[in-house]
């Protein structure tokens, strides 16, 4: 059964839910704070990295699993998946740069701010994952 | 790369679970082996040498060679 999971797999996702956790509190907080207390100079500047530490600790839990997980073709699968995220994002993000530059319109009417990116790297990972999987079955 | 996974999981009337908890594996992973999608790594390779008390050369056939 592909739901079967590994104690890796399971500590990864523990991981990843309690990093979410902490990214929800940090982008309430941060929010909060910006639109009551009005934050200026270097506190903005810290302010901005709170919900930005759960999100690099996410990469950080994903390369943790990957050295954890003792299965080598579920790692080999993590990898390819990753790999096709990766292209996937940077393809989109190199298309969103010359939207920015050539058709300002789209990018002010959907105003794509570069912290999705990462969350757009986990879709593409998400949809990767089970395509990759098919090319071993 | 071919194997005679399959004939000597059979000869233990293991299934594809079977084989993979004795090797700690998923079952997802025989099965790529199995169907000759996914390589093991040497150390794998071994512990399967090992579980089926054969040498590698019996269990993996190197196709590339005379």
């Amino acid at each position: 059964m592909w739901c079967t999971r590994s104690a890796a797999e399971r500590r990864y996702l523990s991981r990843v839910l309690v990093s979410m956790a902490g990214y929800v509190l940090a982008t309430a907080g941060v929010s909060w704070m910006f639109a009551h207390r009005h934050p200026q100079g270097a506190t903005v500047y810290l302010l901005a990295l709170l919900p930005a530490l759960p999100i690099f600790a996410c990469i950080a839990i994903l390369g943790i699993y990957l050295s954890e997980e003792k299965d080598e073709f579920v790692r080999t699968i993590l990898v390819k998946s990753s790999l096709w995220a990766t292209g996937i994002v940077l393809a989109f993000a190199t298309f969103w740069g010359f939207l920015q530059s050539y058709a300002p319109v789209i990018d002010r009417t959907l105003n794509f701010p570069m912290y999705w990116v990462f969350f757009v790297w986990w879709i593409a990972f998400g949809l990767a994952d089970p395509l990759v999987r098919r090319t071993y079955k | 790369m071919k194997n005679r996974l399959r004939v000597l999981r059979a000869e233990k009337n293991w299934s594809q679970a079977d084989l993979a908890e004795h090797l700690e594996v998923s079952r997802q992973s025989v099965n790529a082996i199995e169907t000759e999608k996914f390589d093991p790594s040497l150390p794998l390779a071994f512990r399967l040498a090992r579980l089926f008390e054969l040498p590698i050369e019996q269990i993996f056939i190197d196709d590339t060679s005379n």
